[in-house]
């Protein structure tokens, strides 16, 4: 072992439960690779789709930061965003998504290493959630900041969120018929005579 | 058993400049909880992306916001960039930095000055005003415009920096680290703005972690964030950038309003290195890297992927995702989240403990977006009359046109000598 064992310790294997409790972020990083190999190791096969993205910038032209892109089937998300937090506490930026037919495709923006010059990992995980299923644990108990995302992914999908204290719409009108699910391309989304053209 | 009342705040407030409602449960005058609603000025424009080509939403995009416009046309281009594999010439990386750092100081300028009017010093508030009119006229005579600048495009910038600009840019900087040291002194020195803004809208260190709060509003709460430092874009490759923090200039981050204006007060002395950095080392090359719309447009219909865009504007981190679709001329799907977007839940926890009046100060120091769009109006007390919206635009045009000819309004020399006084 040529590292000290309080470093190690901030650099993975933070129980969830600590890291809830410490909220701060860590000063030391984790190379992507690692990540993505600590990631593999963990989950396997239920990691159903695994990218990473670089971003070159500057005189020099060199790799500047980079995204690691995931898939994971509903079930195994939440367990995937805990071991995230085993490296890092997360950060949220959004939740964003499609429609594609029989499924919703949900992707979840995420950062993590963001204390750290240049260390920075962005982390997508993208779940696909059959129409006929369409709900997923919500992660307002660990990420209270995702409120605004899973309340939007809720009145513009219809996408569930169980555990999520408030159901309420946040960006449609109070009026608005729940009905009609904005960002939906089939028959919840909003029909011809709803719209109005404006330009 | 005290009874607790609920009042709103806003949707429509003479303290807030974009509508937004706070419904707060008061005990007294001391607020126990808050429920913020958003949502009176959703216009579904991720929606209206969907009938429209990528080059047409960048000018969508620029419309999100009239403060950080060119933040949001930026984002929206980096996911472009990012899901395509587009490559952008290194000059054009070095003038978008420029133009994100001017329009930094133009939005810090713009809120240091409603923050202090917000407090009841409304000739700090005209006195920052004023100062603003200097760094949009620089982004004038850069793009033509004062507010949604048209600069960036895929692969490049569509505007040069001349070495005329660079001149005034120059100028600008001297100016403002001549000028800004009025807001310095309220943040460091005046105790009446210290007794107003000190311990109020509390967000403690811990909750900035846990609300994911970005840009100044985690600064302030001692968060060493910045997205130009931890995953450094465009020139920020070269030109390394330190979050400010209050922990290195008060004993301590406190996390509340007057951390959060100190923040963003150094930001524009720091965003005045950066300027001068850019300049110092701005490469000669090209500046786009196809300049032929309708080939960028080819390409960009063959492509397919999602990206996903993300840079630190004057509020915090700005992320927009962008879908295309093989084959298909329009936007698949887009998403922005603003700053405020991800700062707007941190409220409700900031509200707790506060007074009533100190409300409308509380939602304004995180820096809301505010979608300002109006242009100057020009009135001429000796022959008041009604200004068509032709007569605007001519006039606007009239103004550009003067700015490059080296004629400036309100009392400068232009950028060729020394500011008159």
């Amino acid at each position: 072992m040529t590292e000290k064992p309080e470093k190690s310790r901030e650099r993975r294997g933070m129980s969830l439960a600590d890291r809830l409790s410490v909220s701060r972020f860590a000063k030391t990083t984790t190379d992507c690779g690692t990540l993505s190999e600590g990631l593999r190791a963990r989950f396997g096969e239920r990691i159903l789709g695994l990218e990473v993205r670089e971003h070159k910038g500057g005189k020099g032209d060199e790799v500047q930061c980079r995204d690691l892109w995931v898939e994971v089937a509903p079930e195994t998300f939440r367990p995937f965003l805990e071991e995230l937090f085993t490296y890092d506490f997360v950060n949220f930026h959004v939740i964003s998504g499609d429609d594609v037919g029989d499924h919703v495709v949900l992707n979840y923006h995420l950062s993590l290493f963001q204390r750290v010059r240049g260390g920075r990992i962005g982390v997508i995980v993208t779940v696909r959630l059959p129409k006929d299923a369409l709900s997923l644990p919500s992660v307002f108990d660990l990420l209270p900041g995702s409120e605004y995302s899973e309340r939007e992914t809720r009145e513009m999908f219809g996408v569930d969120f169980a555990g999520l204290p408030n159901k309420a719409l946040v960006f449609l009108p109070e009026d608005w018929n729940e009905d009609i699910k904005p960002w939906r391309r089939d028959a919840a989304g909003p029909t011809p005579e709803v719209l109005r053209e404006l330009s | 058993m005290a009874t607790t009342y609920t009042i709103p705040v806003g949707p429509v407030h003479v303290g807030l400049k974009e509508p937004v409602t706070a419904w707060l449960e008061l005990d007294g005058e001391r607020i126990v909880s808050a429920r913020v609603r958003p949502g009176a000025i959703h216009r579904g424009i991720e929606f209206m992306a969907r009938e429209r080509n990528p080059i047409q939403v960048i000018y969508l995009s620029e419309r999100i916001c009239g403060i950080c416009s060119f933040s949001h046309v930026l984002c929206f281009i980096r996911a472009i960039e990012d899901l395509a594999s587009l490559s952008v010439p290194v000059r054009a990386q070095y003038i978008r930095t420029l133009v994100l750092e001017l329009e930094r100081i133009h939005s810090h300028l713009l809120w240091a000055g409603v923050a202090c009017y917000t407090i009841g010093f409304d000739s700090a508030f005209h006195l920052g005003m004023q100062m603003r009119e200097r760094v949009m006229d620089v982004l004038e005579l850069l793009s033509g415009n004062r507010v949604n600048y048209g600069v960036a495009t895929f692969g490049g910038v569509r505007w040069d920096v001349t070495p005329e600009l660079a001149k005034a840019v120059r100028e600008t900087i001297r100016y403002y680290r001549r000028e800004f040291a009025p807001f310095r002194e309220i943040v460091m020195e005046d105790p009446v703005a210290q007794a107003r803004m000190r311990n109020v809208g509390v967000l403690t260190r811990d909750d900035a972690v846990r609300y994911s709060a970005t840009g100044p509003t985690a600064r302030a709460s001692g968060l060493r964030v910045d997205i130009r430092q931890s995953s450094p874009y465009e020139a920020y490759a070269d030109i390394p950038v330190e979050p400010i923090v209050p922990q290195d200039y008060f004993d301590t981050a406190r996390g509340d309003v007057l951390d959060r204006f100190a923040v963003r007060v150094l930001e524009v002395y720091q965003a005045l290195d950066i300027m001068e950095k850019v300049l110092d080392g701005l490469p000669e090359g090209p500046f786009l890297a196809e300049p032929n719309l309708n080939k960028v447009l080819a390409s960009l219909k063959k492509a397919e992927g999602t990206g996903w865009g993300i840079i630190e504007a004057p509020r915090g981190d700005d992320t927009h995702i962008v879908r295309l679709k093989g084959g298909e001329d329009n936007v698949c799907w887009w998403k922005v989240r603003a700053p405020t977007y991800a700062n707007a839940v941190s409220w409700p926890v900031m509200f707790q403990g506060n007074e009533l009046a100190d409300a409308p100060l509380i939602i304004n120091s995180i820096d809301p977006c505010i979608s300002c769009m109006e242009r100057m109006m020009v009135t001429d007390g000796s022959n008041a009359g009604i200004v068509t919206k032709e007569d605007l635009l001519k006039r606007c045009r009239q103004k550009t046109f003067d700015l490059k000819a080296g004629k400036f309004p309100g009392g400068f020399n232009g950028f060729k000598g020394e500011t008159k006084r």
